[in-house]
Formats: structure tokens, sequence, C-alpha cells
């Protein structure tokens, strides 16, 4: 396990996360801090990657500003992982 | 055609400029903007173009006036409740400013007459509350070619973006499908009255920026806003080129009615409208077909009122929760509206629950029909 990392977390999801906007998780790769998410906030890996372990459609994710597209890929300790989620509201 | 002095002074600050001055001023009086959803996000928006005199504006929005709506749609005053929300903001547009033409269309675009609609306008504000209507008006944008620039909001976060036809990604590269989002609407998750006047500012000046021809629109860039945290950010979006509409290969190429969204729900979801889930009750409570209720609104509407015999899992719970060990029992989600428990139901049933149900229209709707006593926070 890696250095924590920052994540930023998609205002409709942070119902997981007990309202926090910001939250630190391990891992080395974009899987592990998925996984390590999970384990702290039930739940919340569901509503954004599918049972193929693909990023569901309306979910973005980005280490930094580049968007991530496998969940294999590596994560530097200094990078924030941005969640970004589709919002409806008008 | 020459300025009135009427307008000269009236756009006298814009005629400074020298990225607008006279050649720009004539450019916004000539276009034809429609502002999608005359809500948080369309109020300042519409506001914005009618006293930047751009020349045409749409209205469109089916809705009429509710006194909540009033914390943040500044188009609306108290006078307006009950109105529909097109004509009013039509009368206070003009009397904004005379010199532009608005137009009113008190209804929901859908497929049937959104082509119709945006035929008469060159660019399109979107600003409307459903995920089924983004993807609606974004197709029809791709399909007809017309610029759009869109906004959304949630609580305390808003997000923006502009898409041009040909110049960069559509809705569709941003989010490819939202059968999944689990996106509260204003009424569920609340909303800072606030929010939409920073997006919806940011709308207005994205939409005058590209009829001026000047700056660097939100083409191919998400911009995000948190309003706790006051920070803006950025992320680069990319157009896909497996895009069903705007790929190198769509296979949209007429606009439709959304199926299977977060908002319409799943096909196997049984939908039950108020008098019928009132009958299936009646009929449980004389020894019938037992039914299970969950009441998936958060705690603090639950407490307030709530249908008897209901048990409260709010709808962040529902994917925590195994539903496969469920019994043949009938269960039925119920929320205020109607959009959580098809959301709920989705999620429950990709979590093994066998034919799931929700009260359609939610408990407005059950109060509407059924309990006119039902109090409905």
């Amino acid at each position: 396990m890696g250095k924590g990392v920052s994540v930023r977390v998609a205002s409709p999801l942070r119902s997981y996360t007990g309202g926090a906007p910001t939250v630190t998780a391990c891992g080395a790769t974009v899987a592990e801090l998925l996984a390590d998410l999970e384990r702290r906030f039930p739940g919340m890996r569901f509503r954004m990657i599918d049972e193929q372990d693909g990023i569901r459609p309306h979910i973005r994710l980005y280490a930094g500003t580049h968007e991530v597209r496998r969940l294999d890929e590596g994560m530097e300790p200094e990078t924030t992982l941005h969640i970004i989620c589709a919002l409806s509201g008008g | 055609m020459e300025f009135s002095d009427s307008e000269l002074e009236r756009y006298s600050r814009h005629l400074l400029l020298r990225e607008v001055g006279r050649a720009g001023q004539e450019r916004l009086r000539a276009a034809r903007v429609l502002v999608a959803g005359a809500g948080g996000l369309g109020s300042p928006a519409a506001l914005y173009l009618a006293a930047s005199g751009v020349g045409t504006i749409g209205i469109a929005d089916g809705d009429a006036v509710e006194l909540s709506n009033l914390q943040r749609q500044i188009l609306f005053s108290s006078a307006d409740l009950a109105r529909p929300k097109a004509q009013v903001a039509r009368e206070r547009l003009q009397a904004l400013n005379p010199q532009v033409a608005v137009v009113a269309h008190p209804l929901e675009l859908r497929a049937a007459n959104v082509a119709e609609v945006l035929a008469g306008y060159d660019l399109v504000v979107d600003g409307t509350d459903r995920l089924g209507s983004r993807y609606l008006i974004n197709d029809a944008c791709v399909i007809l070619g017309k610029p759009l620039v869109s906004a959304a909001i949630h609580r305390f976060e808003g997000q923006a973006m502009t898409y041009v036809p040909g110049r960069g990604p559509c809705y569709r590269c941003l989010f490819p499908d939202a059968a999944m989002a689990s996106v509260a609407s204003c009424a569920e998750a609340g909303v800072l009255g606030v929010l939409p006047g920073v997006l919806g500012a940011i709308q207005a000046t994205e939409a005058i920026k590209l009829i001026l021809g000047q700056g660097e629109p939100l083409i191919g860039r998400l911009l995000t806003y948190d309003a706790l945290e006051m920070r803006f950010q950025e992320f680069p979006v990319t157009r896909r080129t497996d895009c069903p509409v705007c790929g190198d290969a769509p296979t949209i190429s007429v606009p439709s009615d959304p199926a299977g969204t977060a908002e319409e729900g799943p096909a196997s979801l049984r939908r039950l409208a108020p008098r019928e889930l009132a009958a299936l009750l009646d009929s449980a409570a004389r020894g019938g077909a037992a039914i299970r209720l969950v009441d998936v609104r958060e705690p603090a509407e639950f407490a307030a009122g709530h249908l008897p015999g209901a048990t409260s899992v709010p709808l962040a719970e529902i994917g925590r929760r195994d539903w496969s060990s469920a019994d043949q029992q009938l269960t039925v989600f119920l929320c205020r509206s109607g959009a959580r428990s098809v959301r709920a139901g989705a999620i429950a049933a990709q979590r093994g629950l066998h034919g799931p149900a929700h009260l359609e229209g939610g408990l407005l709707a059950w109060a509407a029909s059924v309990d006119p006593d039902f109090r409905v926070t």
C-alpha cells in the first residue's frame, strides 16, 4: 500500500463519506484506492464501478487532470483523484 | 439596421468594449437563443441575455411557479405563484428590456417537439432539471448543428460546459449514459439558492461569447464549481469517436425520448399509480398478498410523515444491501416525487431483487389522489 492519496468526492456521493468533500485513501493504483474507499465507505464503489470493473458512464475519474480510463492505472502519491458525477439539477 | 438613441444608451457600456462594440451589439441583436428550463439556471441566464440585448430569447418550460422556487429562481416573484413559468418569464424579460423579443414555450421539450422548437434558435442554453432532458437536448443540438451551453447543479456543486458540434465533444462524450445515475433533484437534495446564479451567469457569458465570436469557450473543458470551498476546477474532455451521436459512426440520427435513464428506470420496474397501490394495500390488509413498503427518502423526510408500515431505507443505503435474499413479497419503493424510487428500484434490481415496484409520482401523487391529509415535506 502506498501513501495516502487525496480523493475529491462528487457531491451526490458524499452521503457515503459523511458529507466530507475530500477523503484520503491508500493505494498504488486506482483499483486499490477504490477498494480502500469501499472498505471505509461501503456501497460507494458500486455507485461508480460496474460488475465488469468498468467506470460507470455517468462517472468520470481524473488523476489530477488526467482522465482515468482503466482501474489498473497507477496513482502518484501527490496526485488528487477527482470523482465527477453527472448532475441533473437546474 | 441602425440603433435607436435609447439602444445606444442602454448598451453604451458594451459599445465601449472593443470586443463588443457596435458590430458585436448588432450580432447580439440578431441572435436567437433558447433557454431550456426556466429554473435556477435559466433565470439568471435569461435575465442577462435579455439585459445584454440578445434579440430573440425563447423560454421553454412547462411548469408553474411554486413557492419553493423563489429561493433561487430570480425570474419570479411572490405574485407569480401557480402561473406558467414561460409566460411569467416572458413578461419579466420584456419589462427588463422591451427592445428584445421573448417567446414563451410553455411545454416540456420532448422528442416530438424538440426539433420544431429548436428550429427557431441559433443556440441553446440548457438549464433543465432532468438528465433525460439533457440527453434529448444534446442529441437535438448535435443533429441540428446548434451550439449548446449546459450547466447542472447539486447542493453546493455545479458543472458547466459548452458543446459546439464539429468543434469538440458533446454531452454524451462527457457522460455516455445516465441509466445508473442516482442523482437527486434540487427538490430532493436541496440546493444553495445562489449556486445556480453563479452557473447561470457562466452560461449567459458563454452564450454571449459564442455570439460575439470572442474569447475561449468552454469547449472540451468541464468547469466544476464548489461553492463551499469557493473552488473552480477544470477537466479536459475529448470527443469519443464511438459516441452514438457525434462520433465517427453515429447511431442516433433522430432525438428520442429517454428510455431506461434514471428517471424512467429499468423495464422490469413495475410502476404503481397511487390508486393502484392503495388497492393493493387494501387487499393486503384484508388478507391478500403482503406488500413491503420501502421509503427511500432521507430520515428527516421520513420522520416528518410516512405511509403506515413503511420502512426507511434512504437511497444511499439501497446499494449497500443484498436484495437477492428478499422473499417473493412485492417490494414497493417510495419517495417524494417518484424519481428516487425509480433509482432505488433499478439499484435493488441489479442487486438481486425480483420484480421491484415503485410509486409513480411519489408521495406527492399519493397526497394528491389518495390521501389529501398526507403531508409531504
